[in-house]
C-alpha cells in the first residue's frame, strides 16, 4: 500500500540576507509518521519548518501540503515554535495563550467565544495544566510553558503538527508526558514533525527521521537510516551512538 | 473653569488616550524608540504638507506627514536588515537626518512657512482653543479637538476590530504568520496609526509630549498588571490623569502645559516603579530579603533533620556551626518557632512533626520542581513563588 504524502518539499532554497542557509532541499513526509528532524545548531531546522509554514519566503522551490500550497491548507497545520521565540513576560494567562490556537479557524476580526474557550480548557486538561489556566505565563516553569504551547497546538485540531524543540528545557516527567501525547496523535492518524536534539532517544520516540545540515542528508524510516554513517555525515565528526536493540 | 480651560483639558485627554493605545503595543513590542523616531522624522512631511495645504490641521497634511513616519520605519528596518548595524543605531541614523531636512526646509522658506521648531517640539496647548473650526459660519469647537477626536475614533474602531490579531502578532509573530494573520500588515498598520496619532497630536502638544504619552503610561501600566486588556485600560487612565493634573500643575506654576504633563507622567512612573505590588523595586527588595531568610530557615531545618546529636542542636552551637551572625540566627529561630516548626527544650532545638514534614516537602520541591503539591504552601512562603 502506498502511503499518502502529507508534506512535499521541492528544491527549496532559503536565505537570510542573501546567505543561503538551506540548499536545494527535497523532502517527502508521508502521512501518519512521527518524524524527527535532527542536525547540529544552525543546520536550518527551524528555518525549514518556518519555510514550510510560509513564515519565511524561500528564494527558490516550493512546498505543498496534501498537494496544495500551504496558504490553502492552513487549517490542516499546527505549529509549536521554539520556546525562546516569544516573550514570556507578555501580560497574558496560560488559558489565553492556548486560545490563540483557535484564532486561525476564527479568521480576521471574529472573537473567540464559549466554544473556543471550552476547547482550550480541554486541551489544557490533556496536557495536565488545567490547574494553571489563570496563571500569568511568566510564572510557569519551562516545562509548563512547553506544555502550554503543546495545548495551543492541540486546540488547532490539525492533521499535521510541526514542533520546534518541544523538549527543550523540560524535565523528564514532562518529556514523557509530551511524547505520549505525540504518540497518541500518530495513533489518531496525524502526522507529527519534531525538531529533536537528543539523538539517544530518536529510536525510542520516532519512526521516521530526517537528517539536515544546510542540505538534506537523508530521510526515511528510523530503523533503516538512523545509523552512524548518516550521523557522521550530518554532524561532521566521527559520530557514534549506540542504538539499543 | 472657563470654556478654554475645559477645551484644553479635553484635547489633552483625547491626545493621551489616542497615544496610550498604540503606545501599549509599542512598549510590548519593545519598540519605544520607534515612536521617538517617528515624532521627529515627520517634520519634513509636515513642511511639505504645509506648502501644499497652508493648514496645519488639514487631513492631507496629516496623511503626508504620517507617510514620512512610515517611511522612517521602512528605512530603519532596511538599514537593520543589512546586518551592519543594530536597530537602535539604525533609528539613530535615520531620524536626525529626516528631522534636519525638515529644519532646513523651514529655515530656507522662513518667509512662507509660519512654523517654528519650538512649536513643533514642544507644542503649545494653551493656544489650541484659539484655532476654531467653523462649519458654515458656526463655531463647532477647536480644530485640534476635532482632529484628535477623529483620529481617536478610528484608533478605537481598529483596536476593537483587530485586538486579537494585534495581541497574537505581538506575542508570537511566527504563529500569527502561520495562521494567516500577516505580521507585516499588522506591523505597518500599527506604525501607520502611531504616525497618524503623532502628526495629529503634535500641533497641539508637540513631539516630545507625544512620545511621552505613548511610552510612559504603557510602561507604568506594564508594572501593575499581567493582563493585556487591563494594561490598555490602565495606560489610558494614567495618560488622562497626567494630562489633567499636568494642566493644573502648569496653571498653578504658570508654566508650559506640555512640560507639566510630561513631568506628571514621569512622577507617576516613578511612584509605580517604586511601589508596584509585585514588580516594584521595594516589593522586589522585600521579596529577596524574605527569600534569603527562608533559604536560611530551610538550611537550618535541614541541619536539624540530619543531626540527632544534642551538641549539634544546641542553640549556641547553631550560631557558630552554620556560621551566621546573631541577628540572622535569631530571625530564623523566631520564624521557625512562630510557624511551630521547632521546639526549644533546655536550649536544645528539635523539629516538630510539622517542621519535619515541611522540610521534606520543601526539599522535594527544590529537587523536582513539581508544583502541584505545594500550591497551598506558597501563600506562606516567598521561596516557592518563583
Ligand atoms: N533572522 C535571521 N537572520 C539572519 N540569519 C538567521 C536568522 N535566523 C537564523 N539565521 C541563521 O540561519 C542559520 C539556520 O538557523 P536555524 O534554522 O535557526 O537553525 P537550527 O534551528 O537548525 O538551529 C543559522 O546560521 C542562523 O544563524
Ligand atoms: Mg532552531
Amino acid at each position: 500500500m502506498k502511503q499518502k504524502i502529507a508534506v512535499q518539499v521541492d528544491d527549496l532554497t532559503v536565505a537570510y540576507n542573501y546567505k543561503p542557509v538551506l540548499w536545494d532541499i527535497d523532502l517527502e513526509i508521508p502521512e501518519g509518521v512521527l518524524m524527527a528532524i535532527v542536525g547540529p545548531n544552525g543546520a536550518g531546522k527551524s528555518t525549514l519548518i518556518k519555510s514550510i509554514l510560509g513564515i519565511l519566503k524561500p528564494i527558490a522551490g516550493s512546498v505543498t501540503i496534501y498537494g496544495k500550497p500551504y496558504k490553502k491548507q492552513r487549517s490542516l497545520v499546527a505549529y509549536v515554535p521554539q520556546k525562546g521565540s516569544v516573550d514570556w513576560d507578555f501580560p497574558t494567562t496560560a488559558l489565553d495563550v492556548v486560545m490563540m490556537g483557535t484564532y486561525g479557524s476564527l479568521g480576521w476580526i471574529k472573537r473567540p467565544r464559549q466554544k473556543e474557550k471550552k476547547a482550550s480548557l480541554e486541551a489544557l486538561e490533556k496536557v495536565g495544566m488545567l490547574a494553571f489556566k489563570s496563571r500569568q505565563i511568566s510564572q510557569l516553569s519551562g516545562g509548563q510553558q512547553q506544555r502550554i504551547f503543546l495545548a495551543r497546538a492541540l486546540v488547532q485540531d490539525a492533521s499535521i503538527y510541526f514542533m520546534d524543540e518541544p523538549f527543550q528545557g523540560v524535565d523528564a516527567t514532562t518529556e514523557i508526558a509530551i511524547i505520549n501525547i505525540l504518540k497518541e496523535l500518530r495513533k489518531a492518524g496525524k502526522t507529527v514533525v519534531v525538531v529533536h536534539h537528543d539523538l539517544q532517544t530518536v529510536p525510542e520516540y520516532f519512526d521516521w527521521v530526517t537528517f539536515l545540515n544546510v542540505k538534506k542528508i537523508a530521510t526515511g524510516p528510523v530503523k533503516d537510516i538512523f545509523n552512524d554513517n548518516n550521523l557522521t555525515k550530518t554532524y561532521g565528526i566521527n559520530y557514534k551512538v549506540s542504538v539499543q536493540e | 473653569m472657563s470654556n478654554a480651560q475645559l477645551e484644553i483639558q479635553l484635547i489633552a485627554s483625547l491626545v493621551a488616550i489616542a497615544c496610550a493605545i498604540p503606545g501599549t503595543f509599542l512598549v510590548l513590542r519593545k519598540m519605544a524608540m520607534i515612536s521617538d523616531a517617528i515624532s521627529h522624522s515627520i517634520l519634513p512631511g509636515i513642511v511639505v504638507g504645509f506648502f501644499i495645504t497652508q493648514d496645519l490641521n488639514s487631513p492631507l497634511l496629516i496623511l503626508l506627514a504620517a507617510l514620512t513616519g512610515v517611511i522612517t520605519v521602512v528605512l530603519v528596518e532596511y538599514i537593520q536588515k543589512t546586518g551592519l548595524v543594530k536597530e537602535d543605531t539604525a533609528i539613530g541614523l535615520v531620524f536626525p537626518v529626516l528631522f534636519s531636512i525638515g529644519v532646513i526646509m523651514i529655515a530656507k522658506n522662513a518667509n512662507d512657512v509660519h512654523l517654528d521648531i519650538d512649536a513643533v517640539l514642544l507644542g503649545e496647548l494653551a493656544f489650541a482653543p484659539f484655532d476654531r473650526l467653523l462649519i458654515s459660519g458656526i463655531d463647532v469647537g477647536p480644530k485640534s479637538l476635532w482632529v484628535i477626536g477623529v483620529i481617536l475614533l478610528i484608533t478605537i474602531v481598529l483596536l476593537l476590530a483587530f485586538f486579537k490579531e494585534l495581541k497574537l502578532s505581538t506575542f508570537d509573530k511566527g504563529l500569527a504568520a502561520s495562521l494567516g494573520f500577516s505580521p507585516v500588515i499588522l506591523h505597518y498598520g500599527l506604525m501607520t496609526v502611531s504616525s497618524i496619532t503623532t502628526v495629529g497630536s503634535f500641533d497641539a502638544v508637540g513631539a516630545i509630549l507625544v512620545v511621552a504619552l505613548m511610552i510612559a503610561p504603557a510602561a507604568t501600566a506594564y508594572l501593575l498588571t499581567t493582563d493585556l486588556k487591563k494594561m490598555l485600560v490602565l495606560s489610558i487612565i494614567f495618560g488622562v490623569v497626567s494630562a489633567i493634573s499636568g494642566y493644573w500643575f502648569a496653571h498653578w506654576l504658570d508654566a508650559s502645559i506640555s512640560g507639566s504633563i510630561t513631568t506628571m507622567l514621569g512622577l507617576l512612573f516613578l511612584i509605580v516603579y517604586l511601589f508596584a505590588p509585585s514588580k516594584g523595586v521595594i516589593a522586589v527588595l522585600y521579596r529577596e530579603k524574605q527569600q534569603r531568610i527562608e533559604v536560611s530557615l530551610l538550611t537550618f531545618l535541614l541541619h536539624l533533620k540530619n543531626h540527632d546529636e544534642d551538641n549539634e542542636r544546641h542553640v549556641n552551637h547553631l550560631n557558630e556551626h552554620i556560621n551566621w551572625q546573631k541577628v540572622r540566627s535569631k530571625t530564623v529561630l523566631d520564624l521557625a518557632l512562630r510557624n511551630n516548626m521547632i521546639v526549644i527544650d533546655n536550649k536544645i532545638v528539635s523539629l516538630t512533626p510539622k517542621g519535619d514534614m515541611f522540610t521534606t516537602q520543601a526539599i522535594d520541591y527544590i529537587i523536582t520542581n513539581e508544583d502541584t503539591q505545594i500550591e497551598d504552601m506558597k501563600n506562606d512562603f516567598f521561596l516557592f513563588r518563583g
